[in-house]
């Protein structure tokens, strides 16, 4: 047998120091923390299905180019700050000051935003002591960092427009890209926020994403996160919710792009009150690997949480959906509906998918359900029988399967992204011979 | 219109059709009748286009050409309508966005530009007034909790919308109540014209008091033992297919 390895210490070295004493110092912790952190293996239980497809290697533990400039990003109709390799590029961004709105790169930070960002990241759920026998390869970035965002909104601050925050990867040669948003919104205030993460170029990259969401009591955030990145690229991006009294959450997710993706997304609903929606949709094909893992903590009674993800898997590709619940003694009146559909488009597609839910209160609410299965014989078979060609056929019977999902997407320009990834998909999947 | 000689058909490896003859001329109205079992739904999914069933021998031409080598889609294109016994529930596909993308494809194969939203909901109100169902119908999921009988007009508002050369309603009257029936049979009367056929399979002769066929076959263990007019229908009505030298339903299954 193989013997496990462990990361290369060259994964553990940041290139740069420009940032403030409390971020430097944290970062330094965490490496020292992290210094030897095992790979996961098949018999690493969150990483069973994917630890086969994780390819690191030591020429990707150096980091991007820290300098690298935006290409060309496209008009969005919200603000936007641009990141390339983890680093913010203030040029290509553009946002307006707003009262009550605080938009800051981590290295310009002063020293009391400073200590905040380093309390957001050490608290930070990524960065809890993983469960024995588990690996979190995110924890990664909160030892690499170079840079990232510190978006702060003042109580009651409401953002009239979706913030977008590009990431882009440049993959022109190998190594690696640590991108770190944190995000404190404060009570009553309101933000939509969409992650784009993009690349160019065709080396073999790991991007690994940080996102850190702290929502105050009646706070009410969208997150929206958007994956087109191209073939080469791993990413592992972790996710982070805290909630407050009466908070509401919603994510929607939409994935195309890399050739594995990880996403840990949890959530923890602490005040009462406090509700989360988890929207997913993920298309695979080729050989693409995804693994969507959340966690939903009630923490406190009387709160709301919904999750419902969509997985297509076409050619040999493969989907991994790992849901789990957990509902603490004290979060009595919870409430928590999980659903996972999944649909097979060939032979050689694989899904695993995996609900888990661990209650210890006795007066809750909690469904979960999951499905397999594949396009019906009969229904292309009615629909071709009215004139539709197999292929215009079989997309209206995918599309139905997740076009709830997509039309919820609160910003058009991204339902309108995903409509165009979505068709591509199509063309690839449904090629007529 | 539509010829059909000595067709043998099976389905995984049932034999069902045993060399049937039928010929259809423009303008006709035929009707097909004859136990369960006896082949009259493999006979319709054959001339749609199903997959799952095999023709293994004989031949089929409609207007000239050879409808055995189109595909389904073709087919459909070229004026074959099948109103399905069971119409399937899609959930999450619109009934006005499938039929839209239908027609519109339909159109595309004739050289004839889509049809715009606006006017394609205009066609669609009139056509679903025409089978009495409620407008609101079109923004469901196809067949989606309809009940039987609003499937089977949702098929029939299909074949208005769709104006095929040749419509084939597979028990299209089955499960209807009689006001059902009479909405039904309107509405297949709407699409009798001078260059359209009509083949309708059913088990009961009370359709054809609404729809007076042209002609009647029976049908028996994969062939037609017996054509006639109207007059057959109820014959068959008040004697069974006993005299036909045909097994009974009850027969048939047991």
């Amino acid at each position: 047998m193989k013997p496990v390895s462990t990361l290369s210490s060259a994964f553990l070295q940041p290139a740069g120091q420009a940032l403030p004493t409390a971020l430097l110092t944290l970062r330094f912790d965490r490496a020292s923390a992290l210094a030897d952190l095992i790979l996961p293996t098949r018999r690493t239980e969150n990483w069973k299905y994917s630890a086969k497809h994780l390819k690191l290697t030591d020429d990707m533990a150096s980091a991007l180019p820290l300098n690298a400039s935006a290409e060309a990003v496209a008009d969005n109709s919200g603000y936007t700050v641009v990141l390339v390799n983890g680093i913010v590029r203030p040029e290509s961004s553009n946002y307006p000051m707003l009262d009550g709105l605080s938009i800051q790169r981590f290295r310009d930070l002063g020293e009391d935003d400073a200590n905040l960002a380093a309390d957001l990241l050490s608290k930070s759920i990524s960065d809890q002591p993983a469960k024995s026998g588990s690996v979190n390869l995110s924890q990664l970035n909160g030892a690499r960092f170079e840079d990232g965002l510190l978006i702060q909104l003042k109580p009651g601050t409401v953002l009239d427009q979706p913030l977008f925050v590009i990431h882009h990867t440049t993959a022109s040669h190998s190594g690696s890209a640590y991108p770190c948003i944190l995000i404190a919104a404060g009570s009553n205030s309101q933000l939509t926020l969409v992650e784009d993460y993009l690349s160019s170029g065709d080396c073999p990259v790991m991007v690994n994403t940080t996102t850190e969401f702290s929502l105050d009591d009646g706070a009410n955030v969208t997150s929206i996160r958007l994956n087109t990145e191209g073939q080469t690229v791993q990413h592992m991006g972790t996710t982070g919710v805290r909630q407050q009294r009466s908070s509401r959450f919603q994510s929607h997710s939409v994935g195309f792009g890399g050739i594995l993706r990880r996403h840990d997304l949890h959530a923890r609903l602490e005040g009462e009150g406090a509700e989360c929606k988890l929207n997913g949709v993920v298309v695979t094909q080729g050989t693409q690997h995804y693994d969507n893992h959340t966690t939903i903590e009630h923490v406190a009674a009387n709160c709301n949480s919904e999750e419902t993800y969509r997985n297509i898997v076409a050619d040999k590709s493969h989907a991994v959906f790992n849901g789990r619940i957990h509902i603490h003694q004290d979060a009595q009146k919870s409430n928590a509906n999980m659903s996972n559909k999944n649909l097979l488009l060939t032979s050689g597609a694989e899904i695993d998918t995996k609900p888990e839910l661990e209650i210890y209160a006795d007066d809750v609410k909690c469904a979960h359900g999951a499905t397999i299965g594949q396009l019906d014989k009969e229904s292309i078979f009615y629909l071709v029988s009215r004139g539709l060609s197999p292929r215009d056929a079989k997309v209206l019977l995918t599309m139905a399967f997740i076009n709830e999902l997509v039309d919820q997407i609160p910003v058009e320009q991204v339902r309108d992204t995903a409509h165009i990834g979505l068709n591509q998909f199509f063309d690839q999947a449904f090629q007529e011979v | 219109m539509l010829s059909i000689k000595n067709l043998h058909a099976c389905v995984e490896d049932k034999q069902i059709l045993n060399g049937l003859n039928l010929e259809i001329k423009a303008g006709e109205v035929h009707a097909i009748m004859g136990p369960n079992g006896s082949g009259k739904s493999t006979l319709s999914q054959v001339l749609a286009g199903n997959e799952a069933f095999d023709v293994t021998s004989g031949e089929v031409t409609f207007n000239g050409d050879n409808l055995l080598d189109l595909a389904t889609e073709e087919r459909a294109r070229e004026g074959i309508f099948l109103a399905f016994q069971y119409p399937v529930e899609i959930p999450g596909v619109s009934n006005l966005q499938f039929l839209r993308t239908s027609v519109n494809a339909m159109r595309k194969h004739h050289g004839v530009e889509d049809m715009n939203a606006a006017e394609f909901m205009k066609l669609a109100k009139e056509v679903s007034k025409q089978v009495d169902l409620d407008p609101s119908f079109l923004k469901r999921g196809v067949n989606e909790g309809f009940s039987g009988g609003e499937k089977k007009r949702n098929e029939v508002m299909q074949a208005l919308l769709l104006q095929p050369k040749l419509a084939i309603l597979d028990e299209t009257d089955s499960g209807l109540d009689i006001d059902a029936l009479k909405v039904v049979a309107d509405g297949v009367n709407a699409l009798r014209a001078p260059d359209r056929a009509i083949l309708m399979i059913t088990h009961y002769q009370r359709l054809l008091d609404y729809i007076v066929p042209d002609y009647v076959h029976v049908l028996s263990e994969g062939k037609i033992i017996k054509s006639g007019g109207p007059e057959l229908a109820l014959e068959l009505e008040a004697k069974g297919y006993g005299w036909l030298g045909v097994k009974d339903d009850v027969a048939a299954n047991h």
